[in-house]
């Protein structure tokens, strides 16, 4: 019962730091109708920006992640304006492929210049712990997964209360009527993808303190973020943590109860059922 | 000016052939990109600067003619599936004329076919899967010692350790190599009369160990062995110290004896104990390099990091070639590939012999990690240095 316990917090903790790193790719995906395949290596560029930040200039990884994320929004937002404001309206399909290319070149760059060395962002508390009636709970996780649902909360508040947030559902939903009430589209999807990016960019910062970073861990990273955009839907970025959470017990109770060898069979499988019983993701509306 | 050109072009091809005459090309196809990255440049690196000494010393004489050593090395970007593509590109096309290997067993395991239907031969310093060498393949050569056997100076130095750990758990990736150390492990965990408490595969990508770690808490194992790759180690004991897991001693199969290691993990590496088939060592003579501390530190000077054993293990593949063309005195891939099972040398690296099966016999030091520093610990003859053990829990280091 106690390991059960445990392996339960351990799912939640786990799916907290998930949850905030599909955030950004299912906000893309939703109101860009863009399934952002370099969205992995944005939380790679924003774990070696933290990673950079604490060890050259002793920047604590969390005052570090507003940084973090700006230069992730920066990079976010050219992108958009430079290179896929020129597919906006084309089909699925070009897409999928100019954000393969961007991911692919992201990658053998951060290669080039940051080695293929592993790196870990290592502040002496990195390991800390505390326990809660015989539950150990890892401190950075627990902060981590705080920091995801408040990112989750201000992107739900801002989507719904603040007028650009309300511009950029519009744009999402009909294109032409807001147009007609003056948005500019070319700015909303540029803003909405350099969002996007900064929150890659907070979940990479937060993934080196945890985990450790090579130009390469993008890949996995997207396929995982993925998961949780259509486990959760599209719809609202609360979706999208309990998607997170979801995909973090699951994986943490198949690892226990199956094997640690079955969590990637169990995972997609079940996004594979979602896919077929509840298209638009366990919250939302039933197709 | 079209004259001159063809002029130069006519120059170039010559020059070309007249080059090709006399050179040995070894062709490799390595993984300078992708995951493998990390590891796979060691073994680029290590045979460039095998090739390179060997040619300032004179090259290679066959039949009364000298040859220099040249390399053709191609990027396999991590994925088996183009290495192999790459080995018979370096055979039809490339004409090279003998084979060095790729890093990490389940690489060496597919590209080896390649070797052996062509019948060319390779010596690969980069898979230690028994796998590798257990299908009767007559023209593959490893010089990294049988994964199985990877664990075996570790549990018999548990046995001396006092007080002795009585209960083992064992952790591995699911990859040809890890697959043999536990195939191997688990035999030897039985015969030095050890409880195995845990016996749990993992997929080769996990990033997330905790459900693992927990489950160890709660069975409470006197040693942990893991077999997997850096990365996955790396996670393994950051999240094993944010879970507050202690055991009374870890090992693991990789990534103790590299600088990259210690430096991810900076004083979170202490106690962590591994192994290594080699350590430079002035003991270790060797015709090109005098010895293996001499080549640790003239690559250390070159590279600007410390070679650890699969820099080694390249260099020593780099010379098993010299030595087998010039007792061969041919190129025929045949005849040279009867040479190198007959092999019998000393290198930088160690006493290079091949067994029938074509894989080298070499014990494994157990090694650990001491304030920062590898401490060679315990090897065949006894211990070499104070283990530090039991290791402290994290809470009171």
């Amino acid at each position: 019962m106690h390991l059960l316990l445990q392996i339960l917090v351990n799912g939640v903790l786990l799916g907290g730091l998930y949850a905030l790193m599909a955030l950004g790719l299912a906000l893309v995906w939703g109101v860009l109708n863009i399934v952002n395949l370099a969205h992995g290596s944005f939380i790679m560029l924003g774990a070696y920006a933290g990673y950079y930040l604490f060890t050259k200039l002793g920047v604590d990884p969390f005052v570090a992640l507003p940084i973090s994320m700006v230069s992730l929004f920066c990079v976010g937002y050219l992108i958009q304006r430079n290179i896929l404001n020129l597919i906006a309206r084309a089909p699925m399909f070009n897409t999928l492929l100019i954000t393969f290319g961007i991911d692919v070149v992201l990658t053998y760059l951060a290669q080039m210049i940051f080695s293929a060395d592993f790196r870990t962002t290592n502040p002496v508390y990195a390991g800390d712990n505390f326990a809660v009636a015989g539950i150990t709970l890892p401190l950075v996780r627990v902060l981590a997964c705080g920091i995801a649902l408040a990112l989750t909360i201000a992107l739900w508040l801002f989507l719904s209360r603040s007028r650009l947030g309300r511009a950029i559902r519009a744009t999402a939903q009909n294109l032409g009527a807001a147009r007609l009430y003056g948005v500019e589209p070319r700015l909303i999807y540029a803003l909405t993808f350099g969002l996007g990016a900064a929150l890659a960019g907070a979940a990479g910062d937060l993934y080196g303190v945890v985990s450790q970073i090579n130009p390469y861990i993008g890949a996995t990273l997207t396929g995982k973020s993925f998961a949780i955009a259509i486990i959760g839907g599209l719809e609202s970025p609360l979706g999208v943590v309990v998607g997170g959470m979801f995909l973090g017990i699951v994986e943490s109770l198949t690892a226990l109860y199956i094997g640690p060898t079955y969590v990637d069979v169990v995972s997609f499988g079940i996004l594979v059922l979602v896919l077929i019983f509840r298209p638009n993701g366990i919250l939302g509306a039933t197709a | 000016m079209k004259r001159l050109m063809i002029g130069i072009a006519a120059a170039l091809a010559l020059s070309g052939t007249a080059m090709a005459q006399d050179t040995i090309t070894l062709g490799a196809s390595v993984q300078e990109t992708g995951p493998l990255a990390n590891t796979g440049r060691y073994y680029r690196d290590g045979y460039n600067f095998a090739i390179d000494k060997i040619n300032e010393k004179g090259g290679v004489t066959v039949n009364g003619k000298h040859y220099k050593l040249a390399l053709k090395i191609l990027d396999n970007q991590s994925d088996t599936n183009l290495s192999v593509r790459q080995y018979v590109q370096l055979l039809t096309q490339d004409k090279v004329n003998f084979l060095l290997g790729p890093f990490a067993s389940d690489f060496a395991l597919a590209d080896s076919s390649v070797a052996e239907k062509y019948q060319v031969p390779m010596i690969e310093g980069g898979g230690a899967s028994d796998q590798i060498f257990s299908r009767g393949y007559k023209y593959i050569f490893g010089t990294l010692p049988a994964g199985s056997e990877y664990f075996d100076s570790t549990l018999q130095m548990m046995g001396k350790l006092k007080p002795a750990p009585k209960s083992v758990a064992l952790l591995y990736a699911d990859d040809a190599f890890d697959v043999s150390v536990a195939k191997g492990t688990r035999a030897l965990i039985k015969a030095y009369g050890l409880q195995a408490v845990q016996d749990q595969r993992y997929s080769s990508n996990t990033s997330d160990f905790s459900t693992l770690i927990s489950q160890l808490k709660s069975s409470q194992p006197d040693a942990i062995l893991v077999s997997g790759h850096e990365t996955e180690v790396l996670n393994f004991i950051r999240q094993a110290k944010s879970l507050n897991l202690s055991a009374k001693l870890y090992s693991f199969t990789v990534g103790v004896p590299t600088a990259d290691f210690r430096k991810a993990l900076g004083k979170d590496a202490n106690y962590a104990f591994g192994m290594t088939p080699w350590l430079p060592s002035t003991k270790d003579k060797d015709e090109y390099f005098g010895d293996g501390a001499n080549f640790a530190s003239a690559y250390a000077k070159q590279f600007g990091y410390a070679p650890d054993y699969h820099a080694a293990s390249a260099a020593a593949d780099v010379e098993a070639y010299v030595k087998a063309i010039t007792a061969a005195n041919s190129l025929d891939p045949k005849k040279v590939r009867d040479e190198i099972a007959k092999l019998n040398f000393d290198s930088l690296y160690g006493r290079i012999a091949f067994t029938a099966h074509g894989q080298i016999n070499l014990p494994q030091t157990v090694i650990q990690v001491q304030d920062g520093k590898v401490v060679p610990i315990y090897n065949r003859t006894g211990f070499l240095a104070k283990a530090q053990y039991p290791m402290p829990a994290w809470d009171k280091r």
